[in-house]
């Protein structure tokens, strides 16, 4: 995937640079917080923070309340690819939300069976519906040529932003 | 369980065979399929999509949801016709800029990641001036069919100077002419195909032959001329209709005795009603045309037989064209061609004309290939279907005939035969219009919720035929419904339309004592009162609406018809009485009449005066109602004093 080899390309010498200042590993003396802190939000003080269902729910719920944002098998045992796979979940997260900028009021939902990718998420309606099949054609054909397998997009549309929204904090 | 039960049973029944049996032979239910001679079946060889396909034959069109290259959301499926071209269009034209994207910035999208690569997903190779080239290219270009890329090579290749071999300058020449020297419109784009029709009737009216181009080069760089350059330019004359030279092409091989192949033939039969003018000439020239392949011992074929029909389709003289048609095909039937629906098709033109007797030809076509599944093997297999429902309807007028053409057209794959989106609106065009007068109300409505709207939306004009069936058989308790799909299907800046819908829910004054019915006045009241909106905001549009005295009056009927829109009606009737001078006519005087009566039910007898104002000012009939406004209320002085300056005293005193 040539994303990554121009990600590696730049990162490289870097990092092999902060490699050879020493070979000494340094003790991490900071506190933990991605345990404590990632996938939550903190309440604001005039509690108007508007949170979908998804955010509501921290991630110990995954597999109770709500589901993985990512289906694939790349993690099982001997699997293929799983730095890839997580790599292009991200590139086609960012792809879609940039493409449809301001439109996606949900968490991008990726899930991978044999050869094909299909990419669900929530878009708010305020586009001409026309200009709507445009960029699913545009996107779908991007992210095939990209990815080199089907791509199909199953987006879901509602009327306002705040459709989406679960509760305020 | 069950398995179990069954176990326990077994020695039992065993037991009691073996005693009725009697003469003590030994067999048991598990002994007998021993005897049985197990034939393995022979493997079948299957094709890497056969199963994709068994899967595929299982699941037919669903008549409740769109089709399926629209988005499968609300906000996202298409509600008329011009959406339903949009969108397809639209989503196609994003693929298109993707695909700009990617030749445009070929080098972020040189990756690898599919194994075993898949070309279609890289971007395309590019051909400059300066690239590197040698016939191999050539030869890759000319099988990938890229029309204007292989020009390119071959003229690079001579500018270099590096031989072509005969062989490839013949496969490019086949290319050219095929596409005469033109990039076709990329085969992954079939939504424009699908949509695209005018163009292509377009094309076939003039020459479009590139005289002297490429194609005449490289014909004439092949020395010495093979019979297969003879036929690639020949056909390539003949399908862009340079049918002057491509006859005297033929000519001219025959006459140097070079074998041409019996496809020549066929594109040379197709032009001859380009060549020669009158149905005789023609019929002349197709036969000397038969005659000289027979000479040279060409076999026939589907594509000689639909040639010949074409050229017969094109005879005004109806009568020699039946007869020569009569005389062809069973010659072609000895020769054992089976026809194919492009054949079909040009039977059913020569036989079924507007100005001609009637002929049941399709009849026998019926019997012929019904049940039958078909593959396409002529470019003008996919006009049958269009043309058989159309003789249905304006030849024969016969709704079995048009079910059967249907079964036809939903058996096995032959739906894949329908051709285009133009088409298939013909097609469903006619047949709804057919069924609409041939069939009980009733029964057209249940097609109606089949076809519509997911598979057919009729235009205005099929919308008036079947607002003519309702109206014909009175069954107002569907015009709301249908009143709906108007509105969706954006019908309603059509004042025929409007005033068709009206005058249906006027004329059929609903019965409050049948069930069906009783909701009926209120709802007619409220498609009024739609109406009204609508016609109203139309006035911002450009296609604009403008009320008559008509329209105005007949939902002013409807709306006092409901008891609970009374207050709608008075709304309505102020907007008449204002605007008198800009409404062109006026209302009927039954509508003003039922209008009085409703004031005079809901005891407002100044609205009523105000009626008959209006009536006075408009020099319409008005002692009828100044009679009724009298008798319905008890008025006051002020009133009577209105009503008497309005009409005079002469009414009290009868």
């Amino acid at each position: 995937m040539n994303f990554l080899k121009k990600v590696t390309l730049q990162v490289l010498p870097k990092a092999e640079a902060h490699l050879s200042l020493g070979n000494n590993s340094a003790i991490h003396t900071s506190s933990v917080c991605c345990r404590v802190q990632s996938g939550r939000y903190r309440i604001t003080v005039k509690r108007d923070r508007p949170l979908t269902y998804e955010m509501a729910n921290p991630p110990h719920f995954i597999g109770h309340r709500k589901s993985w944002n990512s289906w694939n098998t790349s993690t099982l045992k001997d699997a293929l690819r799983p730095s890839q796979t997580a790599i292009e979940d991200v590139f086609i997260r960012k792809f879609i939300t940039g493409t449809w900028h301001a439109l996606v009021c949900s968490e991008i939902i990726i899930k991978r069976q044999h050869n094909t990718i299909r990419i669900a998420a929530i878009i708010r309606q305020a586009i001409a519906q026309r200009k709507m099949y445009f960029l699913i054609g545009y996107t779908e054909e991007l992210l095939s040529y990209w990815m080199q397998c089907p791509v199909t997009l199953e987006f879901q549309t509602v009327a306002d932003k705040k459709d989406v929204v679960f509760k305020y904090i | 369980m069950y398995l179990s039960r069954q176990l326990r049973q077994l020695p039992r029944s065993r037991l009691t065979r073996h005693i009725a049996s009697g003469n003590g032979t030994h067999y048991t239910t598990a002994a007998r399929p021993a005897a049985e001679h197990i034939e393995i079946p022979k493997r079948i060889e299957r094709s890497p999509t056969d199963l994709l396909q068994a899967l595929a034959s299982t699941v037919g069109r669903d008549s409740t949801a769109p089709h399926y290259k629209y988005h499968d959301d609300p906000f996202l499926i298409p509600m008329s016709n011009i959406a339903k071209r949009t969108y397809a269009l639209s989503k196609e034209a994003g693929r298109k800029a993707a695909n700009w994207i990617k030749e445009e910035h070929r080098e972020l999208f040189m990756h690898q990641e599919a194994q075993p690569p898949i070309e279609k997903f890289a971007p395309s190779m590019v051909y400059t001036e300066e690239s590197e080239v040698d016939a191999s290219s050539l030869q890759l270009l000319i099988s990938q069919g890229e029309v204007t890329d292989a020009v390119l090579v071959y003229n690079l290749l001579e500018q270099k100077g590096i031989e072509v071999t005969d062989a490839l300058k013949q496969s490019l020449l086949e290319l050219v002419c095929f596409y005469n020297n033109q990039e076709p419109l990329p085969e992954e784009y079939i939504e424009e195909r699908w949509f695209m029709q005018n163009n292509r009737r377009r094309e076939r009216h003039g020459k479009t032959w590139k005289d002297g181009e490429l194609a005449e080069k490289l014909y004439a760089a092949i020395e010495p001329k093979t019979p297969q350059s003879y036929a690639a330019l020949i056909r390539g004359m003949a399908k862009y209709l340079q049918c002057e030279r491509a006859y005297a092409l033929l000519q001219e091989a025959n006459e140097k005795r070079i074998q041409l192949d019996t496809n020549t033939y066929n594109a040379i039969i197709q032009i001859v009603s380009f060549i020669k003018d009158t149905a005789e000439l023609r019929w002349q020239m197709c036969t000397s045309l038969l005659n000289q392949m027979a000479e040279q011992q060409l076999q026939p074929n589907l594509g000689t037989l639909n040639a010949v029909l074409e050229c017969i389709s094109t005879f005004g003289n109806f009568k020699l064209a039946r007869s020569s048609a009569l005389k062809v095909l069973p010659e072609f039937k000895q020769l054992g061609v089976t026809p194919s629906l492009g054949s079909y098709y040009y039977l059913l033109i020569i036989f079924c004309r507007e100005r001609a007797p009637v002929s049941h030809v399709i009849i026998d076509i019926l019997n012929d290939i019904a049940g039958k599944e078909f593959k396409v093997e002529h470019p003008k297999d996919t006009f049958f279907f269009a043309t058989a429902m159309d003789v249905c309807r304006n030849h024969l007028h016969d709704k079995a005939l048009a079910k059967r053409v249907d079964d036809l057209l939903h058996t096995g794959n032959n739906y894949d035969l329908i051709g285009d989106s133009f088409k298939e609106g013909i097609y469903y065009r006619n047949y709804l219009a057919l069924l609409c007068q041939t069939e009980s109300i009733e029964d057209f409505m249940q097609f109606y919720d089949m076809l519509v709207p997911n598979i057919y939306i009729p235009e205005p004009g099929i919308m008036e035929e079947i607002l003519r069936a309702i109206e014909i058989n009175g069954a107002v308790e569907h015009v709301p419904r249908i009143w709906s799909d108007m509105v969706i299907f954006d019908h309603t800046h059509r004042e025929s339309l409007l005033l068709y819908v009206l005058r249906i829910m006027v004329d059929n004054r609903p019965n409050p004592e049948l069930p069906a019915q009783q909701q009926l006045p209120k709802q007619c009241a409220k498609v009024a009162m739609d109406m009204y909106n609508k016609i109203e905001e139309s006035v911002k549009r450009i296609k604009k609406v403008s009320f008559t005295g008509q329209m105005l009056g007949d939902i002013l009927t409807l709306l006092v018809r409901d008891n609970s829109s009374f207050d709608q009606a008075v709304e309505v009737f102020n907007y008449i009485d204002k605007q008198q001078h800009r409404i062109p006519g006026t209302p009927a005087d039954s509508a003003l009449f039922e209008y009085i009566e409703a004031t005079v039910l809901n005891k407002s007898p100044s609205q009523a005066l105000l009626a008959l104002q209006y009536a006075v000012e408009n020099n319409m009939e008005t002692s009828a109602l100044a009679k009724r406004i009298h008798e319905g209320f008890t008025l006051s002085e002020v009133h009577l004093a209105k009503l008497k300056s309005l009409v005079g005293e002469g009414f009290i005193n009868k």
